[in-house]
């Protein structure tokens, strides 16, 4: 039976393009996604570095100049904290996809997992910081 | 005392789309959304909704209030001193007033074969052990309310994507040891509107009123895909 017939009219709102600002866990949610923006940048200093590092010590010391321009460094800053927010996320939503122990001592151990590498890739690369 | 509520109104005999209209009502501590609208109700007989347990059991008052998906039975006026906007639940087609179309969601439950499937002959009982049990019990608990679909922003941009509650509900099954229908709902959770559609928005886990976590069934449902899908690939045409 069509619907002209039985009085039927369903309204089907359009979706909206703005969805995501409409509440606070959503707009969370998109921030979340954006920290791979900040992250793309850090990956093409870290690319541009490989290949300086290939190119010889006159291009080596242009890209440490590059990298510590104020802007770049801010930049990269801000990359630090995206990821660690993106790891703060992760790490609270991996233990509902595999859960293996108490989701409390899954997020510490992975930020204790964390915490160890860091130190480790500092400590193998000369102390630099 | 009295608080004001403002309900969006359709009625798809007269109106070209929804409208809202502001409505009076008395509240005191323990009125919920639900006896609200039935005031309203009182007031103007062709208000429509849905409702039945009044216990949150059911699952058919669920509405938008404030933007956020309910359960009309289970959110109290108290809570929002600010007043209270209500409309019908997003991401479904409205037929008139606070009630929608259901059937794309109903759908999309029976699409992944929600029961148990089971070869065994005879009529002996399917014994489960308590931990057998607890593997999936979280994830029967759901009510069908819904919710999850108006809160899931992938649903609302593509009505094909099998969703929150049945996504939950297959993996529900997936992990009951006395089902075995496990390869008939793989390919479903691997399809396009399957579970690689999800992308742990995750907000439907935060509206379920069950605790069901539909979000996570669905992102564990992505690690057993995974593996069927690597399994699948390391096998001889024609043996599945
Ligand atoms: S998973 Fe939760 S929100 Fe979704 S239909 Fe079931 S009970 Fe409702
Ligand atoms: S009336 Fe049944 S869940 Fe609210």
């Amino acid at each position: 039976m069509s619907s002209e017939h039985n009085g039927r009219r369903p309204y089907l709102p359009p979706f909206r393009r703005d969805w995501w600002l409409q509440l606070r866990f959503y707009r969370l949610y998109m921030l979340r996604e954006a920290t791979v923006l900040p992250l793309l940048f850090f990956v093409g200093c870290l690319i541009y570095g490989l290949y300086s590092l290939g190119q010889g010590p006159a291009q080596w010391q242009l890209w440490l100049d590059f990298m510590a321009q104020p802007w770049v460094f801010v930049l990269n800053l801000l990359t630090l904290a995206a990821s660690l927010f993106h790891a703060k996320t992760f790490f609270e939503l991996f233990p509902r996809v595999m859960p293996l122990a108490p989701p409390r001592l899954m997020i510490a151990g992975q930020w204790l997992g964390t915490v160890v590498v860091a130190i480790g890739l500092i400590v193998l690369l000369g102390g630099y910081l | 005392m009295t608080q004001t509520i403002v309900i969006a109104r359709y009625n798809p005999e007269l109106d070209e789309k929804p409208h809202q209209e502001t409505y009076q009502v008395q509240s005191d501590d323990n009125t919920s959304v639900l006896d609200a609208l039935q005031q309203v109700q009182q007031q103007d007989p062709s208000f429509s909704f849905r409702w039945s347990c009044r216990m949150a059991i059911c699952g058919s008052c669920g509405v938008m209030v404030n933007g956020v998906p309910k359960l009309g039975c289970q959110t109290f006026l108290r809570d929002y001193p600010v007043g209270l906007v209500i409309t019908p639940l997003s991401n479904f087609a409205v037929e008139k007033d606070l009630i929608v179309n259901m059937e794309p969601f109903l759908e999309h439950l029976s699409a992944i074969k929600p029961w148990l499937i089971n070869t065994a002959e005879g009529t002996q009982p399917h014994v489960q052990t308590p931990k057998q049990l607890a593997k999936y019990q979280q994830f029967a608990n759901c009510i069908n309310c819904g919710l999850c679909y108006s809160a899931c922003p992938q649903f609302g941009l593509n009505p094909e994507f099998r969703g929150p509650a049945a996504l939950a509900l297959a993996h529900r099954y997936n992990l009951d040891s006395r089902d075995q229908g496990k390869a008939q709902r793989m390919p479903e959770l691997n399809a396009k509107n399957g579970v690689w559609t999800c992308t742990f928005v995750g907000f439907c886990s935060e509206v379920c009123p069950k605790k069901v976590d539909p979000a996570a069934a669905i992102n564990q449902g992505k690690v057993e895909s995974a593996k069927d899908m690597i399994v699948s690939a390391f096998k001889p045409t024609g043996a599945r």
